[in-house]
Order: C-alpha cells, then sequence, then structure tokens
C-alpha cells in the first residue's frame, strides 16, 4: 500500500502539488489522469524519488520512503517512460535484463529471464532477444519497456505515460497488454495519462487530478455517474454523449481518393449510409466542398479499426 | 622522383627508423594525454564550472605556439623525448577531454533518468550506458588530437627527438625538395594510417578496446624499459645544429671519443633547430658537447666586446674567456677551416674580368647584380660593412632566401652571390669564391664547447678532440658537404673517411 501524506512540492515559481492526500491499494491499477500541469507525473516521480517532495511523507508499506535505501526502493518499482528510453547500446535481452546485471545475475539467468517475459509479451525470443532496439518498431519498443521494468519481479511498476507517442493501433494492443499483465503478476500498477479514455479503459481507480490538487478519486463508474464538479463533469463530456458520426469525420483523416464522377452521396450523411451504400457497390463517389471523392469498403473498414483503437 | 628513389635506397634504414620514433613518440603521448583527459572528462562531468574552468586552461595551453613550449621546456625537462612528449600531451589534452566532456554531457536525459530510475550504481550506469554511449565523441577526440600530434611531431625533431620531421628541416635548410616531400608524406600516411586505426578500436566493444590499449601500453613501456637497461656505460650526447656540416663533425667527435675511449658510448643528436635551443640543452646537461662557431658565440651567445675581431685566433680566444667567465664553459681548439660569409662568382664571370678577391670587384661594380640573403643585406657585417670596406656599390641588390639564391646565380638571374665558405653548392655549381683580402668577414671557425664540469669529469676529452684542432681544411669541408647534402652519402662514413684517410683513426 502507498500513502501521501499533505505531500507539497514547491519549484521555484510554482507549487506544483498542493497538501495531496491519497492512497492507492497493494495490486491496484491506479490511474493518475488530469490535463498537463496538473502534477500527475510529479506524484509519480516521487514513488522512486526522481523527486523529492518539499513537504509531507510518503509510506510504501507503512515505512517512510526516505528511510528506505534509495536502490533497494528504486529496485522494488518498476519505472516505464514515456520516451520509452531503451539504451541503444545494448540489444533487447541486455536491456530487458539491466536491473539484473546491476543485481549480479549470472548470464544464464539473464538471458533466460528475458527471454521467458518476450514470450510473455508475443515477442519471439529467437527472432528479438540478441537485435538492436532502433531495429524494432515504436509498439514493439515499448513492450520491452514494459517487461524491462518487469525483470526483477517489482511490488510496484510505475508508468508515465507510456503510449501517448504510439499510434492508435499500439496503443490499443498496449492497453490490453498491461491489462493482461497486471491480472497474471499480482503488482500494484501506478499508470498516468493526460486521455481520459485511457484511464477509464485501464483504471481500477482513477484520480483526477487539476493544478496540484486532486478533484475525486474512485472508480471509472462512481465518477462517471458522480462527477465530484464541473471540472470532472467537463473533462468526461465525450465519454457521456458522443456525437453521431458523419462521412466527413471519415474524409478529414484523409481517406478516399479524388473524382470526377458524378456524387451519390453528401458529406453530412450518417457513416452508416456510406456502409450500406458499399454493400451495394464497391465504390461510393461522396461529394464536399471540395469536389467529389470516392471510398472504397477498406477505408471505412481502416477508418473504424482506428477509431476503435482511440 | 629520382632522387626520392636514390634517398629511399640508400637512405632506407635510416627513414625506417624516423618512422619507428615518429610513432613511438605519437602512441605515447596519445596515451598519456587520453589518460589524463578521459578520467578528467568523466569526474567534471557532473560539475559544470569545473569543467568550465579546465576547458578553458586546456585551450589557453593549446594556443602557445609549439616551437615557444619546445624552447620553455628545454631548461627544465633538458632535450630529446621526454620534452617533445609533454609538449604533445598538453596539445593533446584538450580535444580529446572537450570531447568526451561534451560526449557525456549531451546524453539524452531519458536514458540518464531510466539508468537513475532502475537503481544502476554510479560505475554501472557510467561504463554500461554512459561511456558506450559517448564512445563515438571520444572516438573523434581522439582522431582530432592524433592528426595534431602526428603533425606536431614532426617539430620533435628540432630538439633531437628525431622522427620523420628531421626530414623535413632537413629539406627546408638544404633546399631539397626530395627529403622534404619523404617526410611530409611519409607523417600524412602515418596520420591516415592512424585514423584508420583509431576508428576500427572505435568499432569495438569496450572491453577489446580496452584490451587492445593495454597491449600498447605494455609493449611501448617494456620496450622503452629494456633500452634504458640495456644502456649501463657511461653515455655521452653530441648534438649538432641543423645541416650536414655539424652532422658530419659530431660523427668525427663521436668516433674520435668512441675510439679513445670504449668505456664511453657516445649518441649522436643531428639537426637541432636554432642555436638558442641547443645552448640551452648543452647548459641544462641534456647535451654533452656540441660544435659551435667562434663567431656565433660572440654574436649570440655571450655579451660584451660585440664588434669582433678579424683575426681568426684572436677571435677565438675572446671567445673562450667569455664562455669561461660568463657561462663556466670550456670550449676547445677550432679546426682551421672557416666558415664565414663569402662572396661567390660564376667561373665565366670571373675569368671574364680576372676576379679574385673581393677588390677586384671594384672595378667592375656596374656589371654586379647581386642576390643577398636577407640577413646579409642588412647586418653590419655584412653588405652594408663590406660596401664601406671596400668601397663598393654594385649595380644591384636583390634579396632572396638563402637556400634560392645558389639556383638564382646558376640559373644567370644573378651574377653574384653571398654565401658561407663550406656550402656545397660551391662546388655543385662550379662558382668561384672571392678572396676577403681585406680581412673584413668576422671568423667562423668551428670548435668544439661543453661544460666546464665535463671536462673535469673526463679531462680525457680535450687530448681527443684537440686532434682535430687546426684540421679540416675549407675546401676539406666543402668536399665533404657535397658528399653528403647534395650526393646523400651518410654523414658517419663520410666523417670516418675523413678521420682514416688523415691518419686520425685506424
Amino acid at each position: 500500500m502507498i500513502q501521501f501524506k499533505n505531500v507539497s512540492k514547491q519549484y521555484a515559481d510554482n507549487l506544483a502539488l498542493d497538501r495531496l492526500n491519497l492512497t492507492i491499494p497493494s495490486r491496484d491499477f491506479f490511474v493518475l489522469v488530469g490535463p498537463s500541469g496538473s502534477g500527475k507525473t510529479t506524484t509519480l516521480k516521487m514513488l522512486n524519488r526522481l523527486i523529492e517532495p518539499t513537504d509531507g511523507d510518503i509510506y510504501f508499506d507503512d515505512q517512510r520512503i526516505i528511510d528506505y535505501d534509495l536502490k533497494q526502493l528504486r529496485l522494488q518499482m518498476g519505472y516505464v517512460l514515456q520516451n520509452i528510453a531503451l539504451f541503444p547500446n545494448l540489444n533487447i535481452q541486455e536491456n530487458i535484463a539491466i536491473q539484473a546485471e546491476s543485481l549480479g545475475w549470472a548470464r544464464k539467468d539473464r538471458v533466460a529471464r528475458a527471454r521467458q517475459l518476450l514470450s510473455q509479451v508475443d515477442l519471439d525470443p529467437d527472432q528479438y532477444a540478441t537485435r538492436m532496439p532502433s531495429e524494432l518498431s515504436g509498439g514493439e519498443q515499448q513492450r520491452v519497456g514494459i517487461i524491462r521494468a518487469l525483470a526483477i519481479k517489482p511490488k510496484v511498476v510505475l508508468m508515465d505515460e507510456p503510449f501517448s507517442a504510439l499510434d492508435p493501433i499500439s496503443r490499443k494492443q498496449l492497453q490490453d497488454l498491461v491489462l493482461r499483465l497486471h491480472r497474471e503478476l499480482k503488482m500494484t500498477f501506478v499508470f498516468v495519462t493526460h486521455d481520459m479514455h485511457e484511464a477509464l479503459r485501464l483504471g481500477q481507480h482513477i484520480a483526477v487530478m487539476r493544478l496540484g490538487h486532486i478533484q475525486q478519486v474512485g472508480t471509472g463508474d462512481e465518477i462517471m455517474q458522480h462527477p465530484a464538479n464541473d471540472f470532472v463533469r467537463g473533462f468526461f463530456q465525450n465519454e457521456h454523449a458522443p456525437r453521431p458520426e458523419v462521412i466527413q469525420d471519415l474524409l478529414n483523416e484523409g481517406y478516399g481518393q479524388s473524382t470526377t464522377a458524378t456524387a451519390t452521396l453528401a458529406a453530412t450523411a450518417p457513416m452508416s449510409e456510406l456502409a450500406a451504400a458499399l454493400q451495394r457497390a464497391d465504390q461510393v463517389v461522396v461529394g464536399t466542398e471540395h469536389g467529389a471523392r470516392s471510398l472504397k469498403t477498406p477505408d471505412l473498414l481502416d477508418y473504424l479499426a482506428t477509431k476503435e483503437a482511440d | 622522383m629520382q632522387a626520392i628513389g636514390h634517398i629511399l635506397k640508400t637512405q632506407g634504414d635510416d627513414i625506417v627508423r624516423a618512422i619507428g620514433q615518429h610513432i613511438g613518440l605519437s602512441l605515447i603521448s596519445l596515451l598519456i594525454a587520453a589518460v589524463i583527459a578521459i578520467p578528467l572528462a568523466i569526474i567534471l562531468m557532473n560539475h559544470q564550472r569545473g569543467a568550465k574552468v579546465m576547458l578553458q586552461i586546456t585551450s589557453v595551453l593549446q594556443t602557445i605556439p609549439s616551437l615557444a613550449l619546445l624552447g620553455i621546456l628545454i631548461p627544465i625537462v633538458g632535450i630529446g623525448t621526454v620534452p617533445s612528449i609533454i609538449a604533445l600531451v598538453i596539445y593533446a589534452v584538450m580535444p580529446i577531454f572537450q570531447n568526451t566532456y561534451s560526449g557525456l554531457t549531451t546524453i539524452d536525459p531519458n536514458l540518464e533518468e531510466a539508468a537513475t530510475a532502475f537503481g544502476l550504481s554510479r560505475r554501472m550506469k557510467l561504463f554500461r550506458i554512459e561511456l558506450p554511449l559517448a564512445m563515438p565523441m571520444i572516438i573523434s577526440g581522439i582522431r582530432i588530437a592524433t592528426v595534431m600530434i602526428i603533425g606536431t611531431a614532426t617539430l620533435a625533431a628540432l630538439i633531437g627527438a628525431g622522427g620523420l620531421g628531421t626530414y623535413i628541416l632537413l629539406g627546408i635548410e638544404t633546399n631539397n625538395n626530395a627529403l622534404l616531400i619523404i617526410g611530409a608524406v611519409l607523417s600524412a600516411i602515418l596520420a591516415l594510417v592512424f585514423g584508420a586505426g583509431i576508428d576500427w578500436l572505435g568499432k569495438l566493444s569496450f572491453k577489446k578496446a580496452g584490451i587492445v590499449l593495454a597491449t600498447l601500453v605494455v609493449l611501448i613501456g617494456g620496450f622503452a624499459g629494456y633500452r634504458k637497461l640495456a644502456n649501463p656505460q657511461t653515455t655521452l650526447t653530441v648534438a649538432g645544429k641543423l645541416g650536414s656540416e655539424p652532422e658530419i663533425l659530431i660523427n668525427m667527435y663521436k668516433d674520435l671519443i668512441q675510439h679513445d675511449h670504449p668505456n664511453i658510448k657516445v649518441t649522436t643528436k643531428a639537426n637541432f633547430g636554432a642555436t638558442s635551443f641547443l645552448f640551452k640543452a648543452l647548459q641544462s646537461g641534456s647535451v654533452d658537447i656540441y660544435p659551435e662557431f667562434t663567431g656565433t658565440v660572440l654574436e649570440s651567445l655571450v655579451t660584451g666586446e660585440k664588434s669582433a675581431s678579424h683575426d681568426p685566433a684572436k677571435t677565438y680566444q675572446i671567445a673562450k674567456t667569455a664562455l669561461k667567465t660568463q657561462h663556466q664553459m670550456a670550449y676547445l681548439k677550432p679546426m682551421k677551416y672557416q666558415n664565414g660569409y663569402d662572396l661567390a662568382v660564376t667561373q665565366q664571370f670571373a675569368k671574364r674580368y680576372h676576379l679574385k678577391t673581393v677588390s677586384d670587384l671594384v672595378a667592375v661594380e656596374d656589371k654586379v647584380h647581386a642576390g643577398f640573403d636577407p640577413d646579409f643585406h642588412q647586418q653590419k657585417d655584412g653588405y652594408p660593412g663590406l660596401s664601406k670596406a671596400y668601397g663598393l656599390k654594385f649595380a644591384s641588390v636583390k634579396t632572396m632566401e638563402p637556400s634560392i639564391r645558389y639556383k638564382a646565380i646558376a640559373n644567370g638571374k644573378v651574377n653574384l652571390v653571398d654565401g658561407y665558405t663550406t656550402d656545397p653548392e660551391v662546388q655543385e655549381y662550379h662558382l668561384v669564391v672571392l678572396k676577403d683580402d681585406k680581412r673584413f668577414f668576422p671568423p667562423y671557425q668551428g670548435a668544439p664547447l661543453m661544460t666546464e664540469k665535463l671536462l673535469t669529469e673526463h679531462p680525457e676529452l680535450r687530448t681527443t678532440l684537440n686532434k682535430l684542432a687546426g684540421k679540416v681544411t675549407t675546401t676539406d669541408m666543402q668536399k665533404m658537404n657535397y658528399r653528403v647534402s647534395v650526393k646523400h652519402e651518410k654523414a658517419a662514413v663520410v666523417a670516418r673517411e675523413y678521420l682514416k684517410s688523415h691518419g686520425l683513426l685506424d
């Protein structure tokens, strides 16, 4: 269990955290969500003491974290960075086992552990173990970033907006992955994001933050049903009343080819009409302000898949 | 090209030795510089202010001209390898330090944060993450330092550390382009080869590169140590200034001393740069004996009595006394030949106007187009004094670099030049030296110079070196200079032949 008691962080000209009180239960998937400048990352980095509070105390398993040996504390807190930050001079298995190496594990054990973790996240060890980070896609790199944080079985895994730099499809896959890992590993996950949708998808408990203060803590349902204030309500607006989608939304993403053929549908028509039209013909011409565009079935499928990942 | 081929054939061994010296000098300096600069950058990587101060210091050191630095070092550490290495290290520290420091401090802060958050020890962070990431920068710093060291190491020849600079300096001094090209091209090739070697080293893993470096250190250190231990006798260092003449003389000294005193081992260091370098080296004890001219002693080494006598014997006495009282130096008896200024004309010109002496020139002064070296044109003991003493005024006077003068007279651009009495070009271009019948030119006679302390410890040197007193005529010296600097024979061989043919050596 992690407890923040009256924790403040004062920088030269601004108060990043103001007397924060927060309890994170053991084995929880706890999400800190809020806009930039809300203090969510500061809160996270105080747990592995990358940032020290100017006031207040943080307890980890009923002991103040400043009373832990720094190295011991950090070895119990896995860390996943926003920029992934795989060491470019080390290959994948060396990256995964870097903490194990610092603990003096035998090479054989380090390799075995790295390979086991790679299989666990569906990366073939024979194919990936000895490659360099630069040879992997962003999604693959962050998979490695996640298992690197798990290598020596920490009690807590800290994740600082780990998926914000990824494309929507990889993001969805990795969200599924961390949910699965959380179920399997029984560790405490503390996850920072600015994306409400991601917070609702992942968090067992969510803390909504703004300007160094916690606005509300609760399960996703509790926050959705009973927002504590206008800020929280506004933050969730999009989740409540999704606007019906029109063909223009799809065109805005750049799908379709310019054509001189006559349009049979308007861009303001609902997406369902496009789907119906594509069932009848291979190609549908849509009229827009900037001329006609032709759309095909794969365009609609790609668009919907991306939407879902979002 | 033919000249280059000839030199490569006749002096191949010497050139290989020079390359060896050059490589040794450069490698040792590079290793010492790296051993200083890299740990220093590591220590200072988290102390921005300290690093700034250090960068300033190394930059200032960088701006000291290399010749000045060598001059400063001679009285402190003597001549030869040690001051050369110190100077090279001083130059090489900056690029290595600067690159290592910026390599270490420009690492992606996310990677630093990751390493910190994973609880890696300082040591592991440094060796596993930071140094490997900074390695390309460090390697490029070492590369820059290498090219600089190999270039600057050519100056080490000036203070007797040998290397390829010997050929470059000799080439410039004797207007021998073949020598110059050999020295310059070989050092350029060395720089390229070293650069490639360093790139290769940079591609190796951290451990392998370390092993290669450690092996080099052990090999060089072992070799140097072995050489030290293998030389137990009394060793005297005999040095000479740039050029063939001093080199011939010091080889004569060496042969005579080693012949008379088998327990003394003599090493020769030829082609030292300026007079002041050699004199300082003599004072500091890193050179034991060198041949010096009586005229030069009065002109640049002692004070007082500047207007030299025109009588050679008197000049020698004044020089000897001044050296003894002012510098506690012993100046043994001079040889016969005089190496002072003279005036030379072509045989054709001499025959046509029946020229034998400088006085004969007065009658034809309006037909004389002279080419003088700039010093001679200005100094009181040069043309201005000469023209007063003989009442001479030539039709035209051009100043030109010493080495170009003889070409100019050979090509007919001028018909009279100044020169040194023993210049081999007199023989090469078939010139006639006019007799200084009014004894205007101050006498320059060569004699062995050493400290009184050395002569007290080895009084036997006096008898041995005085065997040369009154020997070696101007013609002898001209001929020997011709064989060494034009025909590229070895100075040691030419010197020994002279000694044998004159019964000084059996």
